[in-house]
């Protein structure tokens, strides 16, 4: 290994305020750090991510000559960047740095035993010094971005990206899984906090998305394999046939014709469609579609077109694009009650919040017109937290391998006391009863909603997790049973006509397949997970994928627009760059030991390590991620993982069983 | 004192070490008996750097990566899972426990699945005592025991057979014929059994030139199993014959390995 001058290495213990010193004897720590082998000098300061903190260190490395720095703080997942950056300021290479996480892997999870944890931050900083004197000077890679954004979903969230993206005058290829975009959104009828009616509000933005000279939009498609990295994807898109071409003006004939009659989706259920359908009236693009898991290809749509626009003999069509960041945009479902479930699918008006917005919608089955099964109800009853906050231990799952929600869904309260006040509009004579756990009107205007409601008549009444409603009655009329418990438990008999459960949000179904293709990663939840809850909500673990809407969690329309405009803003930054640097933490081969095995050809996920022509493996830079599979099983230990390597290993594990030589 | 394990753990940076940091958001409190170095991924924990933290005298060993499926470089994991059963069948064979080396996957959002490991894992080990290598005054002869396995795991063989394992078992070879599992471990272990062996010969020889005899005792073999070994060695040009006593052949390592 060609080393330089002897390490100079400087130690900075970090407070972080009282999180580190209050736990750990930071100035015991940084006289023990001092007499450490080549440690220059070791100092211990309040915040290191300061500018004072980071100020110091640049003098410092100037002053003292330091040739390498060492941060004992936070997790370098936190602030590894900064401090690089610190260090490059200060005249070294920024891969001479190393951290020591005392916060995350110390002082917050030993605040028991605080001598221990003072211990162990010793042992962690040795172990970073032991390191620091191996590192070698990296020089990061510049490459090219390709100035085109990738966005899956086509919901408001992503809508809201896309223009945002496309305004800047960038490219969007906008792919979107169903035949029409608007996402959940267009399912809805007024939405909180403002009343509008939810294709005013969403109508103009879907048209603008499909006149945007910017944005190539795909419906009907899915994302079959993405490749590459930050500002070179490559991703491959399928269009599956719709078999009705871009001439048709909706005229509707073909529906006509059509003897296939199955379920419509978009209305859950509360109404049927054709085989060959417009998912509904303001679909966009306005334009037929034939759902081929239904059609049999009888041809009376194709002979009744008098414009010729549907051949049945359409394919799937593959479809490659190049960009340089992606957005997840992909939504969520609605969390679909197992039988039984406060009598769901037992009693037949027991219905679901998204069914109910169906009912109140003025385009949707009933044009408004809050009719069930062919007459009015008078009494219509509310229940809350259905399918989410199901606490282990007071929730009862129905079935044996329900996967429990704990998280709340956040904007089924204010839904649907939006509902039950539309209900009342509608016939104030109506009696609506809203069973609730808790009451989380959290949003500018939410709580108006539920004053208006107390206001209007609505009965609220509490109920415990672990006393929910219960049902009886016979299956075309149910009876609800709850205890109240601001009445001191009284036990309250509801006859009810209808009854809407307040279904949350659920991941995807298929999240699990866009998480492996990106490459991107999932809460404990199911959702996608943000980098860091607080400070990077947007990133992903994989830099270039950014995430928007409910994809990432729960949240209402404001929310979801307001995460994707900050994930195309998040987006823009390599585009408008036109250059990313990739981490020079790569692998590289010895050419003279190498015997040409080829097992690392083997295991490399990405393609990266080809043979050359003497027949040795050679590492192709920009593919390489740098994991170092392919180190750890080369038969000749020929292959080197820089800022990884098997002697800077070695030397942290010995460090940490008290060694102190490198 | 009470007796307080020293863990070495190798965790990956997109979910384990995540999931530990994880731990310290959330404030949960566990054993201060880790010391955990980040690797990018699990897979790139080299099985010798696994032996020469065991030989220095951790009491405990830790690989932690992500889910089956949820690696962030597709398939990491499932390597580390592969090197890992392997590891512990040739440290069984120097007699350190092998349930000192443990391997776990944990997410980057399960802080206290991650917790919940490091205080079972410290139970573990506390039951278990401390490692015969750690300490002022390690087991000398369990050491030499170790470095016999670490320059098994050093050799072409081992690393060759466990970097093929997934292919050769999942995919098929170059003719599409896959392997059986069972079939596969079958070759594993006689792999490991020779290669240890070899290396454990390698390193007595080394030291003193000694005959069959002689090595059947230490190493508890019989002598046809040492004379294949002596054979294979010779080829391969690791030992040599250095005199003869009597009308036994004495045998030396070469220098040039």
């Amino acid at each position: 290994m060609s080393r330089g001058k002897k390490p100079k290495i400087g130690v900075y213990i970090c407070h972080c305020g009282v999180n580190i010193a209050g736990v750990v004897d930071v100035e015991e720590v940084a006289k023990y750090a001092e007499k450490l082998p080549n440690v220059t000098l070791a100092k211990h300061y309040v915040y290191m991510c300061s500018a004072p903190g980071q100020m110091m260190v640049k003098e410092d490395i100037k002053k003292f000559g330091l040739n390498r720095v060492v941060v004992a703080s936070c997790s370098p997942r936190m602030h590894e960047v900064t401090f690089r950056r610190v260090v490059e300021e200060g005249g070294l290479n920024p891969y001479l740095f190393e951290m020591a996480n005392i916060r995350e892997h110390c002082s917050w999870v030993h605040v028991d035993e605080p001598q221990r944890a003072t211990e162990k931050a010793k042992d962690l900083i040795r172990m970073s010094v032991a390191r620091a004197g191996l590192l070698e000077p990296l020089q990061e890679k510049e490459v090219g971005v390709t100035a085109k954004a990738l966005i899956i979903g086509a919901g408001v969230s992503g809508i809201r990206a896309a223009l945002d993206l496309a305004e800047r005058g960038f490219d969007v290829f906008l792919v979107e899984k169903e035949p029409n975009i608007g996402g959940r959104t267009a399912q809805l009828s007024e939405l909180y906090p403002t009343d509008e009616y939810a294709l005013d509000v969403l109508g103009p933005m879907m048209e603008e998305v499909v006149s945007h000279p910017e944005i190539k939009l795909f419906t009907n498609s899915e994302i079959s394999a993405v490749d590459g990295f930050i500002g070179n994807f490559k991703v491959k898109i399928i269009a599956k046939p719709r078999y009705v071409n871009e001439k048709c003006d909706a005229c509707g004939k073909c529906e006509v014709e059509c003897p296939i009659e199955v379920s419509n989706e978009f209305d859950f259920g509360l109404s049927k469609r054709k085989a060959i359908y417009l998912p509904f009236y303001y679909a966009v693009p306005r334009r037929y579609v034939i759902d081929d898991k239904n059609c049999n290809k009888c041809g009376k749509c194709a002979e009744i077109c008098e414009k010729g626009t549907i051949n049945l003999e359409d394919q799937v069509k593959e479809i490659d694009v190049d960009v340089g960041t992606i957005i997840v945009a992909t939504g969520h479902d609605f969390y679909e009650p197992p039988k039984g479930e406060y009598g769901y699918k037992i009693y037949e008006n027991v219905i679901t919040m998204p069914q109910l917005e169906r009912l109140l919608d003025k385009n949707g089955p009933t044009k408004g017109q809050l009719q069930f099964n062919g007459s009015e109800p008078k009494s219509v009853v509310f229940i809350s937290c259905v399918g989410s906050r199901q606490e282990p231990g007071v929730y009862q799952p129905i079935k044996e391998d329900q996967k429990l929600n704990r998280y709340c869904s956040r904007v089924c309260c204010t839904a649907a006391i939006k509902n039950a006040l539309k209900i009342k509009e509608r016939n104030s004579a109506t009696r609506v009863y809203y069973l609730y756990r808790d009451m989380r009107t959290f949003g500018r205007g939410h709580e108006d909603y539920y004053r208006k409601a107390g206001e209007s008549g609505i009965l609220f009444i509490k109920y415990k997790p672990e006393a929910p409603p219960m049902f009886s009655g016979n299956p075309k009329h149910s009876i609800v049973t709850v205890q109240d418990v601001l009445t001191s438990n009284e036990i309250m008999t509801i006859s009810a006509d209808l009854v809407v459960l307040n279904v949350g949000m659920v991941p995807r179904e298929d999240a699990s397949d866009i998480q492996n293709k990106l490459k991107i990663t999932r809460s404990i939840d199911g959702f996608f997970q943000e980098a860091h809850a607080k400070l990077r909500p947007l990133e992903t673990p994989s830099d270039g994928i950014y995430l928007a809407g409910t994809a990432q969690g729960p949240k209402d329309i404001t929310d979801s627009v307001a995460m994707g405009s900050a994930a195309a803003a998040k987006a823009t930054i390599p585009l408008a760059r036109g250059k990313v640097e990739i981490e020079p933490i790569i692998a590289i081969v010895d050419e003279d030991v190498c015997s040409g095995c080829g097992i690392c050809l083997v295991i490399c996920p990405y393609g990266a390590i080809e043979k050359d022509e003497k027949g040795v493996a050679k590492v192709i830079e920009v593919l390489c991620k740098g994991c170092g599979a392919c180190a750890a099983s080369c038969p000749e230990k020929a292959i080197t993982i820089l800022h990884f390597t098997d002697q800077q290993l070695i030397a942290q594990a010995i460090a940490a069983l008290g060694g102190t030589h490198a | 004192m009470k007796f307080e394990p020293r863990i070495v753990g190798f965790l990956c940076n997109w979910c384990a070490y995540a999931g530990a940091d994880m731990a310290g958001t959330s404030r949960m409190v566990y054993p201060p008996n880790i010391r955990i170095i980040r690797v990018m991924c699990s897979g790139r924990v080299d099985p010798v750097i696994v032996l020469e933290t065991l030989a220095q005298g951790a009491d405990g060993v830790m690989v932690m990566g992500c889910h089956p499926g949820d690696c962030h470089y597709t398939d990491g994991n499932y390597q580390a899972e592969r090197k890992v059963k392997m590891l512990k069948k040739l440290i069984a064979k120097t007699g350190l426990e092998a349930e000192r080396l443990r391997l776990e996957w944990v997410s980057a959002s399960e802080g206290e699945r991650f917790a919940g490991f490091i205080k079972d894992f410290t139970n573990q080990l506390k039951t278990l005592g401390p490692s015969p290598l750690a300490g002022e005054n390690p087991d000398a002869e369990m050491l030499t025991h170790m470095l016999a396995a670490k320059a098994a795991a050093e050799d072409f063989r081992l690393r060759a057979l466990v970097g093929r394992e997934r292919k050769l078992v999942e995919e098929g070879n170059a003719y599409g014929e896959k392997l059986i599992q069972e079939e596969f471990d079958k070759t594993m272990d006689d792999a490991i059994n020779a290669e240890y062996a070899r290396n454990r010969i390698y390193l007595l020889v080394k030291n003193e030139p000694l005959p069959v005899k002689e090595l059947c005792k230490r190493l508890g073999l019989n002598p046809k199993e040492v004379l294949r070994h002596i054979v294979v060695m010779k080829r391969r040009g690791l030992i040599t014959v250095d005199k003869v006593e009597g009308t036994s052949p004495l045998y030396a390592a070469l220098e040039a390995r």
